[in-house]
């Protein structure tokens, strides 16, 4: 072969080379698919998240009524002033009525004399959503036991299954009994059920909820049970803590410190 | 300056390992899975869902959607021209309130009695 054609063909070929070399930085959709993570970021993915909750009751005041009231507040919940028509999301209970199978039958007064806050435990294996009849209740994404107040038919199903009575009815239309009325939250109306939501209209907008904000004593700790990293995983690993009707096997994500 | 086979070989693996670098660089962008909290929800409420005549006509239909998939499915609703909305009634009161009688003038006079405000709160009952 001729050198000068030799010399030729090498010199073409680098130049080619490179050529493509700097094609590729400047088209590289050409090359491969771009990835675009915005086209998956709002996808709820079921497993990623489930929110609990952590009651640390060395912390919480006997008689401090906070957290109720500002779940209450927060949610437009109508108070009737008796117990028939009570509708509580939220409220402080006797020990012995929380943890009524927990065998401390002759526990002292100073572990089992308080009033507990009680709440939707947002079951992972929820009862009420598989006895609710039109899927009103139901499990969501993120481990909240949500109620589609549009679905519900009032039967009442959800309030015979759940073994820690955290479902009230609206006996009474519930407007007239709200105290002070929350305009950025919807109320009920007679004839469905309601309970906590573990504020998933505030956690939309990044915000912790009502209650946990609410506590002077930080006696609430809210957060994802999925995470290992985080501050309600720590403290449930440090700590002894107790659910209520273990034995039940609805597995509750509510978890308390005596 | 001649050019050598070794010459020909270095240029060739440093192009390679450089096409190779910028095809697979990850970008910062494609890595971040957002947590389902930080996403949170593009809330815009100051531009109109679909145009006014369409609203007009079709509201029912559309706020009947985002009823009935709301709270099930927590995404926002996307617009055909890429808008993201929160699936909520207060999403179209962040402006229509603004005006009292919005809603009930039209209807009042339509005999239309839609249940929303037995729940809702419309912007005669707010304070």
């Amino acid at each position: 072969m001729n050198e000068e054609r030799r010399e030729f063909i090498k010199k073409t070929s680098i130049g080619f080379l490179a050529g493509i070399g700097v094609s590729s930085g400047l088209f590289l959709n050409f090359l491969l698919e771009k990835t675009d993570a915005s086209l998956w970021s709002d996808k709820n993915i079921a497993g990623t998240t489930r929110w609990g909750m952590l009651i640390d009751m060395r912390k919480c005041i006997d008689g401090c009524q906070k957290c109720v009231d500002a779940c209450r507040l927060a949610h437009n919940v109508p108070d009737f002033g008796n117990a028939t028509h009570q509708i509580a999301w939220l409220q402080k209970s006797p020990y012995r009525e929380v943890f009524p199978t927990s065998g401390e039958d002759f526990a002292g007064k100073e572990r089992t004399g308080k009033s507990v806050p009680s709440l939707c435990n947002h079951c992972a294996d929820p009862p009420c959503a598989s006895a609710c009849p039109t899927q009103a209740t139901f499990k969501r994404f993120d481990g909240i036991v949500a109620l589609d107040y549009h679905r519900c038919t009032g039967c009442r199903s959800c309030m015979a299954s759940c073994p820690y009575g955290a479902i009230s009815f609206n006996w009474k239309e519930p407007r007239p009994a709200i105290k002070a009325i929350n305009d950025i939250y919807p109320t009920r109306e007679m004839g469905v059920v309601e309970k906590c939501n573990f504020c998933s209209e505030r956690l939309l907008k990044g915000k912790l909820p009502a209650c946990v904000e609410s506590c002077p004593e930080k006696t609430l700790t809210f957060g994802n049970l999925n995470d290992p990293k985080s501050e309600i995983r720590l403290l449930l690993e440090k700590n002894q803590t107790m659910q209520r009707k273990p034995e039940l096997g609805t597995l509750p994500s509510v978890f308390y410190i005596i | 300056m001649k050019i050598t086979k070794r010459d020909i070989v270095i240029g060739l693996l440093v192009l390679s390992a450089l096409v190779a670098l910028r095809v697979f660089w990850p970008t910062a962008k494609a890595e971040k899975i957002a947590s389902p909290i930080a996403k949170a929800t593009p809330i815009d409420s100051t531009v109109c869902i679909a145009p006014t005549e369409y609203m007009r006509s079709h509201h029912m239909q559309l706020l009947n959607e985002w009823r009935n998939t709301g709270a099930r499915d927590s995404r926002p609703y996307v617009t055909a021209d890429g808008k993201k909305f929160q699936k909520s009634l207060d999403t179209c009161l962040g402006c229509h309130s603004s005006n009292t009688y919005f809603c009930i003038s039209c209807h009042q006079y339509a005999n239309a009695k839609p249940t929303c405000w037995n729940c809702h709160l419309s912007p005669l009952d707010k304070p």
